[in-house]
């Protein structure tokens, strides 16, 4: 038996060479069949990664009500069997990148791989959809004593200027009843690898508004980076949220008095962060200078030519914001910031009409925030306290007036307002909110015609009750209690709210 | 008053010049890991304390902070961190250690993720539609992202590589020993009701059934009416509940009272000094629980 066998192989390995020599046709017919073999192998294995992947991921799409063990033993072996095992060397990359990539995973949805280095990418959800895009849904139903009349008499009787009487208030004016707020659409991806990219489109009753639509630099060295386009600032604490940030349905006084909304512009930012022992951010901004609170600017026109003409950026602003390290449960955030505006405009009520003014304004302001978190699941426990106080100086000058009189005549208004607040988890997913907001302490204008003048403050009393079933889902329901003041004496009204807010698509993430 | 001012100004610029590979961890088990692989070589920070939901942080300066100064950014991935991860790293404004960089290291994308491919539908929760993120209660798996991570620690520092190797190899040499004895222990173990899909990995590790989750959907908290009908489903079975230190204990503990099963409460991370033998000893825990249920 033994002796066949051998002579056999002998026969075969003198065949061979002449099998090769003579007959290079059927060996081509060999290599065809390897090939094909090879390529068979490889699509079961690939049915198998495939079968794999489905067993594994059968435990989550199982229904919960099933009768059987949701992870079976089984599906236990399988899974370990498609660990690298310990006995590979680490050594070999190709184990450690094979491991999270199946044969099935189109290559070109595979984060970028580095040689030797494994997978560098992340994995996530968002990486998939090229840019990550979310929309935030918005409701209020409103209602107030004063006939939905509150925030108009607001800007007149305080003598705050232009402030929100004019133009678009950021998630401000609401009628009484149902009001769809706006309906923001975020889009943002990588540019290159030099810019990251985000776009914010807001639908409102007005129709399409570009939000926000910026550039930010991704690897400039020394902690700096630029930011440039529409963006909210980065003065202040509040200034830069998005109206679903917010702990509250409407915005503080100082905001809304002050800067009309918040302060949006058009520019760029550049910022620092030192690798200080230290948290410390500084920034700098060279803004358009459009904002109607800080840095109106209406032009010279056939109806007004006495405004006088300036070329942006008219506005520049500073910030600065520091933060002691307070260990995992408390946060301590502390800011400080101001601006000046070249060139402000406004329309200031005369004795007959309307009179021009010019001339320009700066402002500056504080911003604190603490915040606790409570170990407990679903923000249990969970403290925010934050507060800002804003100043803000216009010093203008009556160019356009009936009264000739008047031209030429000196108007300076100092102006501020502070709010201060807390927002308190009471129990899993329910937040309760509790709000005190002021704007005039100063409130003097100062005429060279009439001389000073010192106008009322306004006072403002806020309770709020929010549920959040998922990060992604909120209802609210606020309460405002206020005093306005009207011709001369002082009267208070009432504000309803009640709120819901969606978010869907990319998981968002927020700064601090 | 000049001194100080110099004291403060040599603090302040002099401080961050350190020898040590500066390794950013996300939670406190990542951080496990780098100072096992990294030995004295590197310095671990950790973002998430042990006590904490990871998906559920919000993003604070502190974290800009250490992120500014990180040379390694470790990050479990699979969106677990995409609550405030991706904030904190944009306003970190250090270049290195964003995604695609050497200096990002994501443990889940060196892995096999189960679960993994679930509609992206959020109907149904907190829904991770790239796996079930939650790898590092997985020893096994932490031993392959061992090994990945001391390539990367070598591409920063060359000259350690092979230390950062040994380490490694140390470290799925120490699981490859405990296994048999965890498997073991849960041999012939009834199943176990879990609160969070976060012991998914260890239960398929050791070949325990999972029967069911506290929560009805991934990060929906339960309602009497869902703990009643998973009462109804498990009523007669033999079982353990298994939640952690941060999860509200009320469920767990209706339906141990329902069942007559033992509920445990245990942590999800080691502490956040935690070495390997810590990490160990928190995996035995888990074990010595899922072994009650019989």
């Amino acid at each position: 038996m033994q002796f066949k066998l051998l002579a056999g192989a002998a026969a075969l390995s003198l065949h061979t060479p002449l099998l090769l020599a003579d007959d290079s046709a059927s060996l081509q017919k060999l290599i065809e069949q390897v090939q094909k073999l090879e390529a068979r192998s490889a699509r079961q294995e690939a049915e198998i990664n495939r079968l794999r992947t489905e067993l594994s991921a059968r435990p989550a799409s199982a229904p919960q009500t099933q009768q059987e063990p949701v992870s079976s033993p089984q599906t236990g072996s399988f899974d370990q069997s498609t660990q690298t095992p310990a006995s590979i060397p680490a050594a070999d990359p190709a184990t450690v990148s094979q491991s999270a990539t199946g044969p099935l995973d189109a290559p070109g949805l595979q984060p970028l791989n580095l040689p030797g280095l494994g997978q560098t990418g992340t994995t996530t959800a968002a990486t998939a959809f090229n840019p990550a895009l979310s929309v935030i849904l918005d409701g209020v139903y409103y209602h107030d004593d004063r006939q939905g009349g509150v925030s108009d008499r607001l800007a007149e009787s305080l003598g705050f200027g232009a402030g929100t009487s004019e133009g678009h208030a950021h998630g401000g004016e609401l009628k009484q009843g149902f009001n769809l707020r706006e309906t923001e659409l975020a889009f943002s991806a990588s540019v290159d690898p030099y810019l990251d990219a985000l776009a914010i489109l807001a639908v409102g009753e007005e129709g399409l508004e570009v939000e926000e639509a910026y550039g930010r630099t991704r690897s400039l060295p020394w902690g700096l980076q630029l930011k440039f386009g529409r963006f909210f600032s980065d003065i202040g604490y509040m200034n830069r949220q998005h109206p679903h940030q917010w702990d509250f349905v409407d915005q503080a006084l100082p905001y809304q008095l002050l800067f009309g909304g918040s302060l949006r512009e058009t520019g760029l930012q550049l910022s620092w962060l030192p690798a200080w022992p230290f948290y410390a951010r500084f920034g700098v901004e060279a803004l358009q200078g459009e904002n109607n609170g800080v840095a109106s600017y209406l032009g010279p026109d056939e109806d007004h030519p006495a405004f006088s003409d300036k070329a942006g950026p008219r506005l520049f602003t500073a910030f600065a914001k520091f933060s002691p390290d307070l260990g995992y449960s408390h946060a301590l955030q502390a800011g400080v910031f101001g601006g000046r505006a070249l060139k402000h405009q406004e329309f200031q009520p005369g004795a007959t009409d309307d009179e021009a003014l010019d001339g320009d304004s700066w402002f500056a302001g504080t911003d604190w925030v603490y915040k606790y978190d409570d170990p407990r699941a679903f923000g249990q426990g969970d403290i925010t306290l934050q507060g800002e106080y804003i100043y803000r100086r216009k010093d203008l000058r009556v160019v356009d007036s009936t009264d000739l009189a008047r031209l030429g005549l000196g108007h300076e208004a100092a102006q501020d307002g502070l709010y201060v607040q807390g927002v308190y988890g009471f129990a899993p997913r329910w937040t309760t909110g509790l709000r005190f907001d002021t704007a005039g302490l100063i409130n003097q204008v100062n005429e060279t015609g009439p001389g000073e003048q010192s106008l009322a403050s306004i006072q403002r009393y806020t309770a709020n009750l929010t549920w959040n079933p998922t990060e992604f889902s909120r209802l609210r329901l606020q309460y405002n209690i206020g005093r306005l003041p009207l011709d001369g004496s002082k009267e208070s009204f009432n504000q309803v709210y009640l709120q819901y807010q969606f978010s869907l698509g990319a998981h968002g993430a927020h700064a601090f | 008053m000049y001194k100080l001012l110099l004291a403060f100004l040599l603090a302040v610029f002099v401080a961050p010049a350190q020898a040590a590979i500066n390794v950013v961890a996300t939670t406190s088990s990542m951080g496990m890991l780098a100072r096992t692989v990294g030995g004295d070589a590197v310095k671990v920070t950790v973002l998430a304390p042990p006590d904490r939901d990871a998906h559920y942080l919000q993003a604070k300066p502190s974290m800009m902070l250490a992120l500014r100064r990180a040379d390694l950014l470790m990050a479990v991935g699979a969106d677990l961190e995409i609550g405030w991860l991706p904030a904190a790293l944009q306003s970190a404004g250090n270049p290195r250690v964003l995604p695609g960089k050497p200096g990002y290291f994501e443990a889940a994308s060196q892995v096999s993720l189960i679960e993994k491919g679930e509609a992206a539908d959020r109907a149904r929760g907190d829904v991770h539609p790239m796996g079930n993120p939650h790898v590092y209660l997985d020893p096994q798996r932490m031993a392959t992202i061992g090994k990945a991570l001391a390539q990367r620690l070598s591409a920063v520092d060359p000259e350690q590589a092979a230390t950062f190797q040994r380490n490694a190899q140390a470290f799925a040499g120490q699981v490859a020993a405990h296994l048999p004895q965890w498997r073991d222990k849960s041999r012939g173990v009834k199943g176990v009701v879990l609160n969070h899909k976060d012991g998914n990995y260890l239960m398929t590790l050791l070949g325990v059934p999972v029967l069911g989750y506290v929560e009805p959907l991934p990060g929906i908290p339960p309602s009497a009416q869902y703990l009643s009908s998973l009462v109804g489903r498990l009523k007669g079975r033999q079982g353990v509940i298994l939640y952690t230190v941060f999860q509200p204990a009320q469920g767990p503990n209706f339906l141990a009272q329902r069942l007559g099963w033992k509920a445990f409460r245990l942590p999800l991370e080691p502490a956040l000094d935690a070495d390997a033998k810590a990490y160990f000893a928190l995996i035995d825990q888990w074990v010595n629980a899922v072994a009650q249920a019989r």
